[in-house]
């Protein structure tokens, strides 16, 4: 989710377009509007416009559902919000827990072998279980809804 | 143990990433006008920078050394970071649908942020073994998540301040950046008394 300028309800705001609607369900499509995407690089990191990045694969690929009570209707702009600690939260799931496994075990293996293959070895098994511990703790908060982005309210121009 | 601790200090607060090697820069003005997704970023980057380290050391290591292809190495590791990211990018949309959805978004800006690759050709200048490597790799990304939270907090409180039109916007950044890199510049006094 690209994050916009503070709210007053400190919620980290997205627009999404909205690009079909099942049986109660809304499929969202995040739109692009980081402040990246005006650098010199943004063809090739797939910030910006379409390019080596191949920006439209990257954004169908981050098409997730919404509960539809508001009666969206496909080609509707919304914004879409998410509490500031869910992201702080999901960024620590993913990326500290299977580094502080990594490094763990690295700093375990040299302290008992001193060799670079077995510390080498220990890292990357420590790197596979912090994953492993990850999606665990990824499951937990999606069951909690910590992860779920919320509709708040309808954008200006929608596309249909 | 007293060398890996002095290192890291060394690499994360008096020759940090940005503020005394100048790397990154692009997400350092780009990322920061949020807290929320500075912290986003630099976890995302700390994640790439040292598990994209471990992967150079080893492809250093027994592939360019043993083979003499030392003038590959620029192009080598360009393809071990892009590679890199990629694979965390599958690994999380793997484990977390949900986790992808809201931090997918940072990881291609990583494959393109020149700190990852200047850390990792830090690294081989250093000559240190693989954990060194890792440590000194890990140190300079919490380095740089550091600047880029610090700066995100300033820049959400100039959000807030009374700025003279001339400097609104990117000038005032660039002040309090030049201020941030002063003050840090202090850390370089550390071990000389």
């Amino acid at each position: 989710m690209t994050a916009s300028a503070p709210s007053a309800s400190h919620t980290v705001e997205g627009i999404a377009r909205v690009v079909r609607v099942d049986a109660g369900v809304a499929w969202l499509e995040p739109e692009q509007t980081g402040g990246c995407g005006s650098c010199a690089s943004a063809a090739s990191c797939g910030a910006g416009s379409p390019g080596i990045g191949e920006v439209a694969g990257r954004i169908a690929a981050r098409r997730f559902p919404l509960d539809n009570p508001d009666g969206l209707l496909a080609g509707e702009r919304v914004v879409i919000g998410v509490d500031p600690h869910s992201l702080l939260k999901a960024a620590l799931t993913a990326y500290a827990i299977p580094l502080a496994t990594a490094l763990a075990a690295g700093g375990i293996a040299e302290g008992a072998w001193g060799s670079d293959l077995a510390t080498m070895a220990a890292m990357a098994s420590g790197l596979g279980l912090g994953l492993l511990l990850a999606r665990i703790a990824a499951r937990q908060l999606a069951r909690r809804g910590d992860l779920a982005p919320r509709f708040l309210r309808r954008a200006g121009g929608s596309r249909a | 143990m007293k060398e890996f601790a002095l290192m890291m200090i060394g690499a994360a607060l008096v020759n940090n990433v940005i503020l005394a090697r100048f790397l990154g820069l692009c997400s350092f003005m780009g990322v920061t006008t949020r807290i929320d997704t500075a912290v986003g970023m630099g976890l995302a980057t700390t994640f790439v920078m040292t598990v994209s380290a471990m992967a150079d050391w080893a492809v250093q290591r027994y592939l360019l050394e043993a083979f003499g292809l030392g003038y590959l190495r620029t192009i080598t590791f360009i393809l071990v970071i892009a590679s890199t990211v990629q694979f965390t990018e599958m690994v999380i949309r793997k484990v977390s649908p949900s986790l992808f959805q809201m931090l997918g978004i940072y990881l291609p800006l990583i494959a393109t942020n020149c700190a990852v690759l200047g850390v990792a050709l830090l690294v081989v200048e250093g000559r240190m073994n693989f954990i060194g490597s890792t440590l000194f790799a890990f140190a300079s990304a919490l380095g740089f998540s550091l600047v880029m939270i610090i700066f995100a907090g300033l820049r959400e409180r100039l959000a807030l301040a009374t700025v003279p039109p001339l400097f609104n916007g990117p000038p005032i950044a660039f002040i309090v950046a030049g201020l941030l890199a002063m003050a840090f510049m202090g850390f370089s006094g550390i071990g000389a008394g």
